[in-house]
């Protein structure tokens, strides 16, 4: 990051070029090439050294003006010159000039009128909808816009939906172990034997199948079930033992007893 | 709607509602009538206002009018609500913006000989707040952007019209305006030497 120094406000090379005939009160129709040249050079050395850097256009008309000053220096070769018909090389560039100073004139115009512009003050636009009975969108708006608009709500109203299943199997995933154990016992009351899938519900995620499977474990591990499994990846029955479980349960029943 | 007066207060209650510019165009077609037969109203309407020396004042922008304080009251509203006055343009602001209001539809690149520096930036600022626009292409080669002045320009110079813009083609009351014109007879002579 650079800082951006301004030191003397000049808009550019023309700029400068007409304050520096101005202020050696040249007249801008003979301007004395050398002289101006040299003035210009020195003052981009200045800005050199005030490390500013220079831009190229300022560069652009240095070099100009030494060509300039060349062709004047050349000896006129043509007879046609010499017919006095050549145009002075500084022409154009006193075209540019007095082209730029016209600019400089007209600027200075816009600001006087900005200056009296500033003086009227207007009311911005008013809100006119309080006015109007009826809202101007839903009239305007035609039958693609209004599909467009219904599919929109459609797809909002899926992704809510997607973000409620999520909500729903974080709130499973919270389920303890425990939980999870009770729930199984009384789904088990009353029936001799289950299947694991039967255990699970609808759209269970892979959570609840393994939470579910800890809980048979932890139910093989207090005898309360039988766990069977006849061939790889095949079903899984759970058989009430009927007996461990049951035992160890009125025994801490007893216990609390 | 037949009375001239009747047509006027019609006039002066939308200018009233719209607040912004409204053009004589859209106006004439809320009254059915012809669009310079508006353009008329408001004219008198506007002198209506001026001659009563009213606080409000009727201002045309390129066909359009409004509401405005008059601005010799500036002073008490500024003392009243101190409103927000915009920052001014910046001297290379003004000279783009000279240079395009004068010779739109204008290209950048003839911007850029006139000013013998670039100004892409300040193209840039200027069409951001408003007060040039694009207006075409040119057919030169790379087909140029065309740049020339909008309404909002117009608004923010307190001009009528694009005419309005004076003719600053005498080059020597150029240099009158520019310079002291203290050197008069340097000038005859050097105007000699150029025609010869």
């Amino acid at each position: 990051m650079a800082y951006k120094v301004k030191l003397d406000v000049f808009e550019g090379p023309f700029d400068l070029l007409v304050y520096l005939i101005e202020n050696a009160e040249m007249n801008i129709y003979d301007i004395p090439v050398a002289e101006i040249t040299r003035q210009y050079i020195q003052y981009i050395e200045d800005m050199k050294r005030a490390d500013v850097a220079v831009a190229g256009e300022f560069m652009v008309l240095a070099a100009s003006l030494i060509e300039m000053k060349s062709k004047m220096l050349l000896p006129r070769s043509s007879p046609d010159d010499l017919a006095g018909e050549a145009e002075d090389p500084r022409s154009q560039l006193v075209q540019k000039l007095l082209e730029y100073k016209k600019c400089k004139a007209q600027a200075r115009f816009l600001w006087e009128c900005e200056e009296r512009a500033v003086l009227r003050f207007t009311k911005p636009r008013e809100d006119l909808s309080v006015y109007t009975k009826e809202p101007d969108e839903i009239l305007n708006m035609d039958l693609a816009q209004f599909i467009q608009a219904f599919c929109a709500f459609l797809e909002k109203k899926q992704r809510v939906e997607e973000v409620e299943r999520r909500y729903a199997q974080t709130q499973r995933r919270r389920i303890s172990l425990e939980t999870r154990v009770e729930q199984i016992k009384k789904r088990m009351e009353g029936t001799e034997s289950l299947r694991f899938r039967d255990l699970l519900e609808e759209n269970y995620g892979a959570e609840n199948v393994v939470l579910t499977f800890l809980s048979i474990l932890e139910l093989v591990r207090q005898k309360y079930v039988d766990v069977n499994q006849r061939v790889n990846f095949g079903e899984i029955t759970l058989t009430v033992t009927g007996s461990g479980g049951k035992d160890e349960e009125s025994m801490q029943e007893g216990a609390v007893q | 709607m037949s009375s001239q007066q009747e047509r006027k207060s019609v006039l002066e209650s939308l200018m009233f509602v719209w607040g912004d510019p409204l053009s004589a165009k859209e106006a004439a077609e809320v009254l059915n009538i012809a669009p310079k037969e508006a353009y008329t109203c408001f004219k008198e309407l506007q002198q209506e206002y001026l001659e009563r020396g009213c606080g409000i004042q009727i201002r045309e922008i390129n066909k359009k009018f409004q509401f405005c304080t008059k601005a010799e009251n500036s002073s008490y509203i500024e003392r009243f609500c101190t409103p927000v006055k915009e920052k001014r343009l910046s001297q290379s602001a003004m000279e783009v913006l000279a240079i395009i209001a004068y010779k739109q539809p204008v290209t950048r690149g003839e911007i850029e000989s006139v000013r013998g520096i670039r100004c892409e930036r300040v193209i840039e600022g200027l069409q951001k707040k408003g007060l040039i626009q694009e207006v075409g292409r040119s057919a030169a080669i790379g087909r140029p952007i065309l740049y020339g002045t909008t309404d909002v320009f117009l608004q923010h110079f307190d001009l009528e019209s694009i005419q309005d813009l004076p003719e600053i083609e005498d080059i020597e009351a150029v240099i009158q305006l520019e310079g002291d014109a203290d050197q008069p007879a340097f000038q005859q002579i050097s105007i000699d030497l150029e025609q010869k």
